[in-house]
């Protein structure tokens, strides 16, 4: 669908892969009666980590007939490893992603109070912060496996900041560029 | 190129990880009075209630000194700083040599002056140092009547009387102004986080002072007189009341000092090659548009990056904070944000209340200034970023009141999309410094 600017397997090698959002293609698999990537996220997550620190770390949030996959946007000073008291979330340089030491999250909330995306969540019952890894370890990152509706896309990352600059620009001059494409 | 960093926490590392980032070979030396390696110092309180240990209380990994080559001095207190001949002075009368200097030096604890109050005695102390919680600790396995008292009804006071209720005693927390969280709460939160207390053991005797500490033959507390009259039993004294910039120590240095340390944009005093951040400096208050101290985690790591990026030779400007800050109370989470006391006519204040739930918007004509979260606090990053940010969201407060505060995500995709523009980079971030998100902090 979009042009190819790099080689997916050589960004793979480098760790170069991004998760990139379509919230306009995502509609929560309302049809299916549950939806496909937090059911995958769900149980990636208890063979990761455990029953204690299971749970899913993609959300959709809905808004009317709009949906949102919620997760992490590993930020690069993320305001969240600013915040974290305990030293629980760090950034793993080899992976570039943002990650949290469970063993330390002591439940302050002083990252679910930071992110701007509100992409943390609170887990009360077993007091912990809960927040997408970006499965680094993975190949392709579980929820993106799950999407079939191509709302969640792995990319290498020149398409995505390609994609990004795109989708930002269609939202400011969206009208101006259909009326291009019109003419050629 | 030698930098040497005077704390041993928040402000300090992000500093120290800050220079690293830009100069790989220059020497970093870490100065510290305490003798831990960097701890997660706002979780001592955490530590009496056992929720951490000896061995997860330490902010960074084991080897990080050693991986980013950084010196680490520890017990090591700094009596003076000479800025003419460059080197800061340690209390054993051996100098250390500067390039540059950072200055995170944290608070020292406020004791209001309280006739008896003795801080040599076990049983009696402040609470902001590992020391101060082991020694708690202690004192509350020699307490013969399971009685304590606690000074001072704000963050320290409320964790360590968490702390201490957790270890068997029965507490009390003694607080001048009407309210437990005074500053940051009104009165109906106020009143909800009380009763909280007051469920889980803790007592609240708000808008008392302690006049007096009754002391026995050793020294140590047997009761307290409060302001009305009352005596309440003792066996514990914790005093909480606050911190004071801890800048005693730059005093004769020409450090330009105003309650707190001044600095300019890049957090670099009136002294040049010296640079300050944390809880002693005062900064830019976004919200309420004037300096202020504000002493949160969250911001001293941003002013130690600052100015550590500015140290390393990268100039990079500091907008300024806002205060902020999250708490739980026996299951209870607590978020506020911003101003959260409307001070004058023009701001409208919009609450929302049920059993288990509060939520309090503060309004400057359209743009949200402050709130308070009780109960339920998703989301509340989206508020932290929009009251940052100054954004006009007076259309959403019904949404927002009601808890939909991810509908401002989904209708301004865009501008969520704005603020992350630029820097999702898994990989090699390393080398992209101009790729930092500015934007919004």
């Amino acid at each position: 669908m979009s042009k190819k600017l790099t080689n997916l397997e050589e960004d793979l090698k480098k760790n170069q892969i991004e998760i990139m959002l379509y919230p306009s293609k995502c509609d929560g698999c309302e049809s299916e009666g549950f939806a496909a990537c937090v059911k995958a996220c769900e149980s990636h997550m208890s063979e990761k980590y455990g029953s204690k620190y299971a749970g899913a770390r993609i959300n959709i949030k809905k808004k009317g007939n709009k949906f949102f996959p919620l997760i992490c946007h590993n930020c690069d000073e993320a305001p969240c490893v600013d915040a974290c008291m305990p030293g629980a979330r760090y950034k793993d340089l080899e992976s570039g992603w943002t990650v949290t030491n469970y063993k330390k999250c002591v439940g302050c909330w002083m990252c679910v109070m930071s992110c701007p995306f509100g992409a943390i969540e609170r887990i009360g019952k077993d007091h912990f912060a809960s927040k997408c890894d970006g499965c680094s370890d993975e190949d392709t990152p579980k929820c993106v496996e799950a999407c079939k509706k191509g709302a969640l896309k792995r990319i290498g990352i020149k398409n995505y900041s390609y994609e990004r600059r795109l989708s930002v620009a269609k939202k400011i001059y969206g009208p101006y560029i259909k009326s291009i494409s019109k003419q050629y | 190129m030698k930098y040497v960093i005077v704390g041993n926490s928040y402000a300090g590392l992000s500093c120290a990880d800050a220079i690293r980032r830009f100069d790989k070979s220059g020497e970093v030396v870490i100065i510290s009075d305490e003798n831990y390696r960097a701890y997660a110092r706002p979780l001592i309180s955490y530590y009496l209630e056992g929720k951490t240990t000896d061995e997860t209380i330490w902010y960074k990994e084991d080897d990080y000194y050693e991986k980013n080559n950084f010196d680490l001095m520890l017990g090591k207190k700094v009596v003076s700083v000479d800025t003419n001949a460059k080197r800061v002075v340690l209390e054993d009368g051996s100098a250390v040599n500067y390039d540059k200097l950072f200055v995170g030096p944290g608070g020292t604890p406020f004791i209001p002056p309280t006739e008896g109050f003795n801080p040599d005695s076990p049983m009696m102390g402040t609470f902001t140092r590992f020391d101060d919680a082991k020694k708690m600790e202690k004192a509350a396995k020699m307490s013969k009547r399971k009685e304590a008292i606690v000074v001072g009804g704000g963050l320290i006071g409320l964790k360590a009387s968490e702390g201490l209720r957790a270890l068997g005693l029965h507490t009390t927390i003694v607080e001048l102004l009407p309210r437990v969280l005074g500053l940051a709460l009104d009165e109906i939160s106020g009143n909800i986080t009380s009763k909280k207390l007051n469920e889980n053991g803790i007592d609240t005797a708000t808008g008392e002072t302690v006049t007096k500490i009754n002391l026995d033959e050793s020294g140590n507390p047997v009761s307290v007189l409060l302001k009305s009259g009352k005596e309440l039993p003792a066996d514990i004294v914790v005093v909480g009341v606050g911190v004071r910039p801890n800048v005693g120590f730059l005093e004769g240095s020409g450090v330009k000092i105003d309650r707190g340390i001044i600095v300019d944009k890049t957090m670099m005093t009136s002294v040049k090659d010296v640079y300050a951040g944390g809880d002693a400096v005062v900064i830019y208050d976004v919200i309420n548009k004037r300096p202020n101290i504000i002493a949160i985690v969250p911001l001293a790591c941003e002013e130690g990056r600052v100015a550590g990026t500015n140290m390393a030779g990268v100039y990079r400007e500091y907008p300024g904070g806002m205060g902020l800050n999250s708490v739980e109370i026996y299951g209870l989470p607590i978020v506020t944000i911003g101003l959260t006391n409307p001070s004058n006519e023009t701001q409208s204040v919009f609450i929302f209340q049920d059993d288990n739930i509060y939520r309090k918007l503060v309004f400057d004509g359209e743009v949200l200034v402050g709130a308070i979260l009780l109960g339920d606090i998703s989301g509340s990053g989206i508020l932290s970023a929009i009251i940052r940010q100054g954004l006009k969201c007076l259309k959403y407060k019904d949404e927002f009141l009601n808890g939909n505060i991810y509908s401002f995500v989904i209708d301004n995709e865009f501008e969520i999309y704005n603020i992350n523009e630029g820097y999702a980079i898994r990989g090699d971030f390393e080398d992209l410094p101009e790729f930092s998100r500015t934007n919004w902090r």
